[in-house]
């Protein structure tokens, strides 16, 4: 090949090898979104080809972290009888017993190994660069990343991070004359500014990739959100980012670049060594929960399933929460409930009638699929009428905003309405929930609501339509039998002043409540060509069968019908019992959940239960309005039979599958491949959330500190956090959330489970890593095996690290 | 007369990934000046880590893509340099050849 100059193409492709190494670098981090999409991630993400242990290693040298609760959490657990001298020997590697655990050291915290250069310099010289080059990093990424929540925009912003802090920073006062020199002569564009800076680091890593690993893992939030914002939006870079960082932390070096260190990386030796105490307490706990899962599940012995058809179908989204409510309202009649994954297999790009913008509701794993516009058969005036009046209203909210934070107007503001606030303070402390119905109630005075519709011919070909509603319904296994009334029941959370309310809601939905998907959803399902397309299909939906939306709030336990006029009156004495007794299922979950939030009261009536926890949704000071998927430990893909009258106390997903409805599996393979997967992110953030809250939970919320609408801080700088508060995983010094690996039990053939792992490589690595554990059974009277790279093991263990 | 003749020679980079890397193999598409590329998603195969399920019906992180792109031969040496040091960590394989196209002024 012929280069015509050769020095600008070694240039250029050694500025892409640099490239390369950074998105490399990038893979170690999570995938940060801001708040409003908050879906769960496995903040070890970056080290899922590693088995678990090897991975909490690995995380380890880089974040300092534990990977598990620590052996005094451990120990307690052995002398509250949770783990016993039968579960250790299960787990643990040969020989080794609970005696001999009980008696070794508590091994020590392991600390962060791989260091960038100003923390080498700190760990040499007393110093303490790296907070310096923290703050000095958050100062100028919290403007620019920014989405116009502040009232002040980075000048400059427009041309990058890099070259606006570039061209901003020798201006900020008090920089020592030395350093403003320094960063005056920094090149102009961040891959040169890159370049360099490693080239000056140079004598301190044996690898290039080591310096970028430790940078971005120094402040991994902030890493992470940008991670993110350069795939998703694209008006950042994380060589604009790591430009900055090495740029001012060389700066402040100085000459003292050249005396530091030859850095080792701790890379993992050839032999990992023994696996680490912790990590087989941890298999011992998990090992116990298991076989008590499993136990009872094996022991069911459901009820008859009716002969007739039930008076009504509740499908509910697979989330942990959904099982108590679904077990409730099961107790309360003829009904029959399933579980699917929450987006109802319809992936939307969802425009809401109040107008703004778009809603990407559906997965994290897929992109929206199909454009759906909420719309309204009310006239075209009437619509109009709608969006001016809301648009007065957040006029109005707008202007006290902007006259709260302008100097003058404040004072004027203050003067004008200041005599308002108090009252309405107090009126919002004491008495939240009447607060919160006093809102809604002007609201519908002042705004003429519309009748909500949901139109799909925008977007969504009749052909894609059939293919879903045949998807849906088969994945559920809903193919044979229909009730009357079939409730498509999608979840969200309303609470207040929760800069972590999306984290409460459908995570199959992106963050989002998942009313919309259930609409689109039964919009479909209710379409006359649909239900012909099905007959012909198999699928023999009776002409009497209404499908109808719901949404579940999770916080409140309250489920409310969605385009209720949308039921014909044939079925109005049906909707209006299964209302009722929704009503009294969700007063029964209410109850049984005030046994572990914080300041319930400790055994409420039903009706006194449902007040509470309506309270608790509203009032802007509760730091604990539910408890979200804590607890969650296992995942059942079969019938309902199998755990059906069992309380599985919110900690179990619930995937309905009938193998029978499935003869290639291919529905199954769905499942496997995606909302495990989904649950597996959930499972691993709570886990890492509980076991290392300092860096992947994201603290108390009594000090967080909202940075625009893209995260949280702890207080005024530090890391933009990651994971869940403390008030979603812990109570007090304990942990509520015990975290627990995730077990997958299914109930369907073994072969055409093993095909699906077999032919699919990344849920293969979940397995064989143990970041999930598979149980299987063909029917409800075999026994459970477990998958293994060698084939089903006809005994339920738990083991740590690559199986054998 | 060949089939070559009236048609501009341009290097073709056909780059087999798993679903998660599209991203960064778009970024150093972007960055290395190629003005275009093609992505196939949900593709399938036999690799030396065994076989790969094509296209997953809710799952288009962890399925395989093919991305094709071409470029002169002075974009598409920086290109191949960032991909190959990719490929060092990231599974995946790229195949690089020689083609012909008919609209040059498309790729440059």
């Amino acid at each position: 090949m012929t280069i015509a100059n050769p020095q600008a193409e070694s240039t250029s492709s050694s500025a892409a090898r640099l490239r390369a190494d950074v998105l490399l670098a990038a893979r170690l981090l999570p995938v940060a979104r801001p708040l409003a999409d908050f879906v769960a991630v496995n903040p070890l993400s970056g080290f899922e080809h590693l088995p678990f242990d090897e991975a909490i290693r690995a995380a380890a040298d880089l974040y300092g972290t534990v990977g598990h609760l620590g052996e005094d959490a451990y120990r307690a657990l052995v002398a509250d009888g949770r783990i016993t001298a039968e579960d250790v020997a299960s787990v643990a590697p040969a020989g080794t017993t609970l005696d001999e655990l009980l008696r070794g050291p508590a091994a020590e915290p392991p600390g962060r190994r791989l260091l960038t250069p100003v923390e080498q310099h700190d760990r040499a010289m007393g110093t303490d660069l790296l907070a310096a080059v923290d703050a000095h990093a958050v100062r100028w990424c919290a403007p620019y990343l920014d989405q116009g929540q502040a009232s002040w925009t980075m000048p400059g912003r427009h041309h990058g991070l890099y070259p606006a802090w570039r061209a901003l920073v020798p201006l900020v006062p008090g920089l020592p004359g030395t350093i403003r020199r320094r960063l005056e002569a920094l090149p102009s564009t961040s891959d040169e500014a890159l370049a360099e800076a490693i080239d000056a680091f140079a004598g301190c890593f044996e690898d290039r990739r080591d310096l970028l690993a430790a940078e971005v893992t120094a402040l991994p939030g902030w890493a992470a959100h940008i991670r993110w914002r350069a795939e998703a939006i694209g008006d950042v870079t994380l060589i604009d980012y790591l430009a900055l960082r090495l740029s001012f932390g060389r700066a402040l070096l100085g000459p003292a670049v050249n005396d530091l260190p030859r850095h080792r990386s701790p890379r993992p030796a050839t032999d990992p060594g023994p696996i680490e105490p912790g990590l087989v307490w941890q298999a011992a706990l998990e090992h116990r929960e298991r076989v008590r899962l499993l136990g009872a599940i094996s022991t069911n012995t459901p009820a008859e399933v009716p002969a007739d058809r039930p008076d009504a179908q509740l499908v509910c989204c697979i989330d942990v929460r959904s099982e108590g409510l679904r077990r409730q309202f099961e107790a309360l009649g003829n009904y029959e409930t399933l579980g699917f994954a929450g987006f109802f297999a319809v992936a939307i790009e969802w425009q809401p009638l109040t107008g703004g913008t778009t809603l990407a509701s559906c997965p994290a794993l897929i992109s929206p699929r199909h454009r759906v516009d909420e719309g309204s058969d009310d006239d075209a005036d009437a619509l109009v009428r709608y969006r001016r009046q809301l648009s007065g209203i957040a006029a109005g909210d707008d202007a006290v905003h902007m006259a709260k934070d302008t100097p003058g107007a404040a004072f004027v503001l203050a003067e004008a309405a200041g005599w308002l606030s108090g009252p309405a303070a107090a009126a919002r402390t004491l008495a939240p929930r009447q607060w919160a119905s006093m809102r809604r109630r002007s609201q519908r005075r002042l705004v003429d609501q519309p009748t909500p519709t949901v139109d799909l011919d925008r977007g969504f070909p009749m052909a894609d339509r059939i293919t879903t509603a045949k998807t849906a319904l088969r994945m559920m296994g809903l193919t044979k039998v229909f009730a009357p009334l079939v409730v498509m029941c999608g979840h969200s959370s309303e609470t207040a002043a929760n800069p972590y309310e999306a984290a409460l809601r459908c995570g199959a939905c992106g963050g989002h409540g998942g009313g919309p998907n259930a609409r689109v959803l039964v919009a479909i399902l209710n379409d006359a060509e649909v239900r012909v397309a099905l007959h012909a299909d198999g699928i023999p939906v009776p002409d009497d069968t209404v499908f109808l939306a719901g949404e579940h709030d999770t916080t409140t336990d309250e489920v409310t019908i969605l385009d209720e006029h949308a039921v014909p009156g044939s079925h109005r004495a049906v909707l209006d019992r299964l209302r009722r007794d929704l009503l009294a299922a969700g007063a029964a979950c209410a109850a049984e959940r005030c046994a572990s939030l914080p300041g319930a009261p400790s055994r409420p009536t039903d009706p006194d239960a449902y007040r509470h926890v309506k309270r608790r949704s509203t009032d802007w000071g509760e730091a604990f309005p539910e408890w979200g998927l804590a607890g969650n430990a296992a995942f059942v893909i079969g019938p309902r039979t199998m755990t059906a009258g069992l309380d599985l106390e919110r900690r179990v997903f619930l995937h309905s599958y009938q193998a029978d409805a499935d003869p290639t599996g291919l529905l199954l393979e769905t499942i496997l491949t995606a909302p495990l997967v989904v649950a597996q992110w959930i499972n691993c953030q709570y886990y890492f959330s509980s076991t290392d809250p300092e860096v992947f939970g994201a603290g108390s919320k009594t000090v967080h500190n909202p940075v625009g609408t893209i995260g949280v801080l702890s207080g005024r700088t530090g890391d933009l956090r990651m994971g869940l508060p403390a008030q979603s995983v812990a109570l007090g010094e304990g942990c509520l959330h015990e975290p627990l690996r995730l077990l997958a039990a299914v109930q369907a053939p073994l072969p055409t489970i093993a095909g699906i792992i077999e032919r699919n490589p990344a849920l293969r690595q979940l397995l064989t890593g143990r970041w999930i554990t598979l149980v299987a059974r063909v029917d409800d009277v075999s026994d459970w095996t477990e998958w293994t790279t060698d084939g089903w093991v006809p005994t339920v263990t738990t083991t740590i690290g690559a199986p054998t | 007369m060949t089939f070559r003749e009236g048609l501009t020679r341009m290097m073709k980079i056909e780059i087999v990934i798993h679903g998660d890397d599209v991203g960064a193999v778009r970024e150093l598409l972007g960055a290395t000046g190629a003005s275009g590329f093609t992505l196939v998603s949900g593709v399938g195969g036999l690799g030396h880590d065994g076989y790969h399920q094509g296209s997953l019906l809710f799952n288009e992180h962890d399925a395989q893509a093919l991305l094709i792109a071409v470029a002169p031969e002075d974009r598409a040496v920086p290109l191949i340099a960032g991909i190959r040091e990719l490929l060092a960590e990231r599974p995946g394989v790229m195949f690089v050849s020689e083609t012909w196209v008919s609209r040059p002024e498309y790729f440059r």
